[in-house]
């Protein structure tokens, strides 16, 4: 195994070995069973050696109201699968017994999931940690009082709330293929939380995340969306996400970021419908990773749970910065892997309905809303985040000189396209089942409106802002903290 | 979503009473184009019933982050006194010998502060909770399965000392192994399927029929003539490691053993199924595949409980389990250690690089290169042609005095003189076999299917990549199987150095 160091963290991985024993029911494509095995590939790995492992606490009722209302929690508190009958109006109060089951340690699983992502906030607030993981998190449709989409209690918005004590600006970033509309709904109107999702957009759950939805009140300009097309290939993302989070990085400057890294946008999953490989959809993590900001990682979606794990364990692999090997080491779950029994994905060969002209469009579009931030582009060189960790610089060139393997390599993985049936999944779970049907609603006009692009915001200067907002703060890094 | 259909109505009915009336956020965003719209689909709501309360920044002077609780356990922390392969030993040494998994091994290191010698010493003290599954339970949990599917609540009924979290953890480990069918079933199937003449499958596995055929001809060989080391009984056609000569046969100690209580042969059903007496076609209905034997006595020792001498110790797995679970344990360790090799072959495959082998090569003066063959060179031919076939580059690469073109008109003109298509047959033959034996070895075990599969395609189209064919080289090697066999008949040469 070939472990090369690039950028050393101090990792903390969040995981209790139950949490793989919940089962939503029969067909239902969501499977805790994927934390474990991401956890077992890690294991085999030797990552899991190399970082801080935490079994969180359970969190208590107490921690999940400090979002949810009261009534909600006291409602997932009481119900099994026994007593349903008892719950009828509330459980459609709730939102709860269709896409969110009651299924058996319901309770337990949303206090492990959102335990995990408040002690991980809490390590990240104490300092004693760079980055910190919870795959078993990521559950970002839950809403205050109401279950969607999965997910029950909303662990996200409980982390920001935890760092919201010790930052003054956190920064939410949600690559799943859907909207994390839970996690913007709960910060729409406040402007110390920016969230920016990135997502499939029209007639595709949950139907929110529409372009020109930005916020609220306060918030106004503090929600931003990136309405996508299906197909979206690493390279479209890749063009999109690097401007896109440059500019906020530059123009909100958090002082935390918490990434969402939903593994449904990788390319065959059973829901989702992007085209990126498991190397593209990491690529997002490492960019965030450089700009050094204490770094939560949480799970979310990802309905093709070989893929999830391969996903997961490689995005551990590149927030500790270390290299791992393609092939993928013997583990319990080994057979899940097959045939290829690599760590890494080709995309399929489907169609990018994503152009180049609209990202563009999009892009400069969004550029319109992000300068309308009271921060705005300017004022560059401002306060350094007070507790942003800068020791990235002298390791810069080295990680874009091994962030692609040889062509070799490439070649080497074998396409394994006629194979997404899903070999671990239940028949039932066709795809073509997936769509969730929004109400009728028109697609965006934003084709037909005129667009503005602004001569300083060309997309060839885009390009290199990563580097030239890490070049900022580098040259901030001496400055005294400014709170 | 998944549960669209069913989802719909619900989900619109909800949501229709959902949007709070402010509705959308954003007044400025194109309003009137917003009427256009007749449903005002899934909006983010505004209002104190949706928002999350952000709580007050606290400021520097006032924080004690020492004080605040971790809210979670620390099970493992990273060390750097101890050197990866050190790590690596300890935890292959736990695994193997004491039963612990990866994570408990390096639990018991982090409980004795990464001190490895006392945590080595330790490890004897503790053995991990024992699977509390039984083959009762696991048999019963298949048929529930079958009959209940995954409703993991029907099958709790059948085994009610089960907690459901136990039933799913099992059915995830369970369910991929469970296509790890028996070859025996495998092989049994392709005989039915060819005896009966219909043909499950008649165009679908072409090597099935085929393939079994040539396997009963070689097994009957094989067991004619005791090929390999082991004794054959004479009686039950098994082998074993001991016969006992009695009565002009060669006897196993079953055989044996009937054979003194009764006075008389023991009738013939052995393990290898129902034969009945005498009917010879029954006989060969269940033959074991090529290179698969059962060492009679291992059947002995399984279906033996605990030896008569011994005290039945309650809680104590009999014989059999245990010769099962080291047996499973060594086939986890060598698939293992499959790919480690790979992990480091591909390691050094991208040090050594694209172009990196190159530079190391004996540099040949093309002048070399003559259309005239010498005496020598036509021996190497003829032995490439025996080892490649009609793959004229790579022996022109072996040569390394001849183009392909050359090796083509050499083919052409020496056809009859060398008898070169004889030469061909036998190179396919052998390579036929070498896929057959592949194919065999590795469907025992489910994983390494994808290594049998890349085999076919390594040998049936030259024109898969390099790398993957050295991977199925690499693979051959490793799972025993004569390298020289499995290597794919394109490997050129040049590839030799790198490994």
């Amino acid at each position: 195994m070939s472990m090369q160091p690039h950028s050393k963290k101090r990792v903390c991985y969040y995981y209790d070995s139950d949490i793989g024993n919940y089962y939503y029911g029969q067909g239902h494509p969501m499977k805790p069973h994927r934390i474990r095995m991401t956890h077992n590939l890690l294991l085999n790995y030797g990552l899991y050696r190399k970082m801080e492992i935490y079994r969180p606490h359970k969190a208590t009722a107490d921690e999940m109201t400090k979002f949810h209302s009261d009534d909600y929690i006291r409602f997932l508190r009481s119900i099994r699968p026994d007593n349903v009958s008892e719950y009828n109006k509330q459980m459609q109060r709730f939102n709860v017994g269709e896409d969110c089951p009651v299924f058996d340690g319901l309770y337990e699983f949303c206090q492990l999931s959102a335990g995990g992502s408040v002690a991980a906030a809490v390590k990240l607030n104490k300092q004693a940690s760079e980055i910190c993981i919870n795959w078993g998190g990521g559950l970002h449709h839950a809403k205050k009082s109401e279950a969607s989409g999965f997910c029950y209690v909303n662990d996200i918005v409980l982390g920001i709330l935890e760092l919201l004590k010790y930052h003054q600006r956190v920064l939410y970033i949600d690559i799943d293929v859907h909207h994390g509309d839970g996690v913007e709904e709960a910060f729409y109107t406040t402007d110390r939380v920016m969230t920016v999702s990135f997502h499939k957009y029209g007639e595709y759950f949950p139907g929110t995340g529409d372009l020109r939805d930005i916020g609220a009140g306060k918030g106004k300009y503090y929600a931003v969306n990136i309405p996508l097309r299906d197909g979206m290939d690493d390279e479209s993302y890749e063009s999109i996400f690097v401007p896109i989070i440059s500019k906020v990085m530059e123009t909100f400057q958090p002082s935390a970021v918490v990434l969402q890294c939903g593994a449904d946008s990788l390319t065959g999953d059973r829901l989702g419908c992007f085209n990126l490989t498991v190397r593209g959809h990491g690529r997002c993590v490492e960019l965030v990773k450089r700009f050094g900001l204490p770094f939560l990682l949480v799970g979310g979606g990802g309905y093709t749970i070989r893929n999830v794990s391969r996903c997961w364990t490689y995005e551990t692999s590149v927030a500790l910065g270390v290299e791992i090997a393609n092939e993928l080491p013997y583990n319990d779950y080994f057979e899940y892997f097959g045939p290829d029994f690599k760590l890494h994905i080709s995309p399929s060969n489907m169609s990018n309905q994503n152009t180049p002209e609209y990202l563009e469009k999009i892009k400069n579009r969004l550029f319109e809303n992000l300068r309308m931030l009271p921060h705005a582009p300017g004022v560059q060189v401002q306060a350094i985040p007070e507790d942003a960790v800068n020791d990235e610089s002298d390791d810069e060139d080295k990680i874009d000189k091994d962030e692609r393997l040889p062509q070799s390599d490439k070649d080497k993985r074998i396409a394994n396209d006629g194979e997404l049936s899903d070999s671990e999944d239940e028949g039932d779970g066709r795809r073509d089942n997936r769509a969730y049907r929004a109400p009728q609603r028109k697609r965006p006009r934003l084709d037909k409106e005129p667009l503005q692009i602004k001569d300083d915001l060309k997309p060839d200067d885009m390009k290199d802002d990563v580097k030239n907002v890490s070049n900022a703060e580098e040259s901030k890094k001496d400055m005294p903290p400014n709170p | 979503m998944v549960l669209a259909e069913r989802s719909n109505d619900v989900r619109n009915g909800k949501r229709s009473r959902g949007p709070s009336p402010n509705g959308h956020g954003s007044p400025d965003s194109s309003s009137d184009e917003e009427n256009v719209v007749p449903f005002a689909a899934e909006k983010i709501r505004v209002g104190r019933d949706y928002q999350a309360v952000c709580p007050e920044l606290e400021p520097v002077e006032a924080r004690r982050p020492d004080l605040i609780s971790d809210r979670a356990l620390l099970v493992w922390s990273p060390t750097t006194e101890i050197a990866d392969i050190k790590l690596d030993e300890y935890i292959t040494t736990a695994k193997e010998k004491y039963g612990y998994n990866g994570e408990q091994a390096l639990g018991m290191l982090f409980w004795h502060k990464h001190d490895l010698n006392r945590a080595s010493l330790d490890l004897a003290n503790f053995t991990p909770f024992p699977d509390e599954w039984t083959v009762e339970d696991k048999v019963l949990f298949e048929q529930a399965f079958q009959f209940h599917g995954k409703s993991f609540h029907r099958i709790r009924q059948m085994l009610p000392d089960k907690s459901i979290a136990s039933l799913v953890k099992y059915y995830y480990s369970w369910k991929k192994t469970r296509a790890r069918t028996s070859l025996m079933d495998v092989v049994g199937e392709g005989r039915n399927a060819a005896s009966s003449g219909s043909g499950k499958k008649e165009s679908g596995t072409t090597s099935e029929p085929g393939g079994s055929d040539k396997e009963s001809d070689n097994d009957e060989k094989g067991e004619g003539g005791g090929e390999g080391a082991g004794k054959w009984c004479s009686v039950c056609g098994i082998q074993c490691t001991h016969t006992t000569p009695h009565n002009s046969h060669k006897l196993c100690q079953a055989c044996l053993v009937h054979a003194r209580r009764t006075g008389t042969m023991r009738p013939l059903c052995g393990p290898s199924g129902r034969r009945g007496p005498g009917s010879k076609q029954q006989r060969f209905k269940h033959r074991l595949p090529r290179g698969i034997y059962i060492n009679h006595d291992d059947l002995v020792a399984m279906a033996t409980g605990p030896q008569p001498g011994e005290l039945p110790q309650p809680g104590l797995i009999n014989q059999g389990e245990a010769i099962l679970k080291s047996m499973d344990r060594e086939i986890i360790s060598l698939k293992r250690q499959v790919q480690q090799n790979k992990q480091q072959l591909s390691a050094m495959k991208r040090k050594v690089g694209d172009t990196g082998v190159e530079d190391y090569r004996p540099g040949e003066p093309p002048a070399k290169i003559n259309s005239r063959w010498t005496n020598d060179e036509l021996l190497m031919a003829v032995t490439a042609v025996r080892k490649y076939g009609r793959d004229f580059q790579a022996i022109a690469e072996t040569l390394g005095t001849k183009t392909e073109a050359h090796v083509r008109s050499f083919f052409i003109s020496y056809r009859r003189r060398y008898n070169l298509d004889a030469v061909v047959r036998e190179h396919e033959a052998e390579r036929g076999n070498t896929h057959h034996i592949q194919a065999g070895t590795t469907s025992t075990e489910s994983a390494d299917t994808a290594d049998s599969s890349n085999a076919k395609n390594g040998t049936a189209s030259p024109t898969t990549s390099k790398d993957e064919k050295t991977e199925v080289d690499s693979e051959g090697v490793a799972l025993g199987a004569s390298a020289e066999q499995g290597g794919p008949p394109t490997t050129p040469p040049k590839h030799k150095p790198s490994k």
